[in-house]
């Protein structure tokens, strides 16, 4: 079945309305998720701008037309753990999934996280990655870019911008030697859909999803242009397709891939960056990119 | 204990759907030229609200609950999705 087929014919499971931002990546990345995963799903949405936006429903009513509950911040991960655990004893096939930003997952929530990939919890991770707290005004994460303007890194005359790289997750979730880690783009659907899919067809062990997630008013761009923004993030290296499975590494090679800069001059955080500091990124994405290609070895298409 | 087949919902789901009236939102909104269609369905696919419903041969814009992000009319290859102002269009719901 083509993968245009599977998101037509699936019932949307999310409410018609919730309260995200107009152009939301997570947004378009929860629904086409919920609409590949089916009805059979029990999810968990931790704090973050999905339960902000009013997923995990209000009083009596429900933000999903599936059950969803709203764990803590650090939590997520163990508490599906042990719901997994419920049905398993129940025998029931139930799939356990949790959408969380990347706040929820690569700082408080990592240690639950870790624990699970660890003892091998059948569950289906999925990370929107908006690099920061988005939902409350914009502070930085882990996985915040270098240089990103945010509202705890400033751009004034002391500090320009955020000081660190991002933190590399899917690749510590590959070294967790998980089930199956793997990076998704909503620009590039099939791959999106494929990857999914593939996710759930795994029945041991712990499924990681990384999906960049453009946030048209924490990056500061038109909501007109995330998609854009997701696509040159892969056309650029910065943000590459790539599974773990098994052990290895495949990699989805860019033809002619273009310069970082053609990523940052789309969103205003990085408007203040002068050509050392683009050239500093640039040889941080290659460098990933290079241990990449390392990795992947042959399996590169 | 049912069989999960048989069961809608396998869990309690609460009493109703929390949803908001996210079509006041927009400011400007999209048209969809029928003519220049192509049917290609990139609309369908990157629209963040799902507001891109397919009938049988040809999409349609559903109004409700579109933010007017304009999404689909930068994305539209054959450039059939103009955004216009609100109520200047005769599509418009409200």
């Amino acid at each position: 079945m083509k993968y245009r087929d599977i998101l037509m014919e699936q019932e949307d499971l999310v409410s018609p309305g919730i309260s995200a931002c107009q152009g939301c990546g997570a947004e378009l990345c929860l629904r086409t998720a919920l609409r590949v995963l089916g009805k059979n799903t029990v999810v968990a949405i931790p704090p973050g701008c999905l339960a902000g936006a009013g997923v995990v429903g209000w009083n009596y009513d429900n933000g999903l037309k599936i059950p969803v509950h709203i764990t803590l911040l650090d939590n997520t991960a163990s508490f599906l753990a042990g719901v997994k655990e419920l049905y398993d004893y129940l025998d029931e096939d139930v799939q356990v999934v949790a959408i969380a930003g990347d706040g929820a997952t690569a700082d408080c929530g990592f240690q639950s996280l870790s624990g699970a990939a660890e003892r091998g919890h059948n569950i289906i991770y999925i990370c929107y990655d908006n690099e920061g707290y988005m939902n409350t005004g914009f502070q930085r994460s882990g996985t915040t870019t270098k240089g990103s303007h945010t509202s705890t890194t400033p751009v004034g005359s002391l500090i320009k911008g955020k000081a660190q790289h991002k933190k590399d997750m899917p690749m510590i979730m590959a070294m967790h030697n998980a089930a199956y880690v793997a990076t998704l783009n909503p620009a590039y659907m099939k791959d999106f859909v494929s990857k999914l899919k593939k996710a759930m067809s795994v029945k041991e062990g712990l499924s990681y999803l990384h999906v960049c997630s453009p946030c048209p008013t924490g990056w500061r761009f038109n909501s007109d242009l995330s998609i854009e923004v997701a696509r040159k993030a892969v056309k650029t290296n910065f943000f590459p397709l790539y599974e773990y499975e098994n052990n290895s590494f495949k990699l989805k090679k860019v033809a002619n891939p273009e310069p970082v800069s053609n990523f940052l001059k789309l969103s205003k955080k990085f408007k203040h960056l002068d050509e050392k500091d683009i050239e500093e990124i640039q040889a941080h994405v290659d460098e990933k990119y290079n241990n990449l290609v390392n990795l992947a070895g042959e399996n590169i298409n | 204990m049912m069989e999960s087949k048989e069961k809608e919902y396998i869990t309690s789901v609460g009493e109703g759907i929390y949803s908001i009236n996210t079509g006041d939102w927009r400011i400007n909104e999209p048209v969809l030229d029928q003519e220049k269609c192509k049917k290609c369905g990139l609309c369908f696919l990157y629209c963040p609200v799902f507001c891109i419903e397919k009938k049988d041969d040809y999409y349609e814009i559903n109004y409700d609950y579109c933010k007017g992000c304009g999404i689909c009319a930068r994305e539209c290859k054959s450039g059939a999705i103009k955004m216009v102002e609100k109520g200047s269009s005769s599509y418009a719901k409200n």
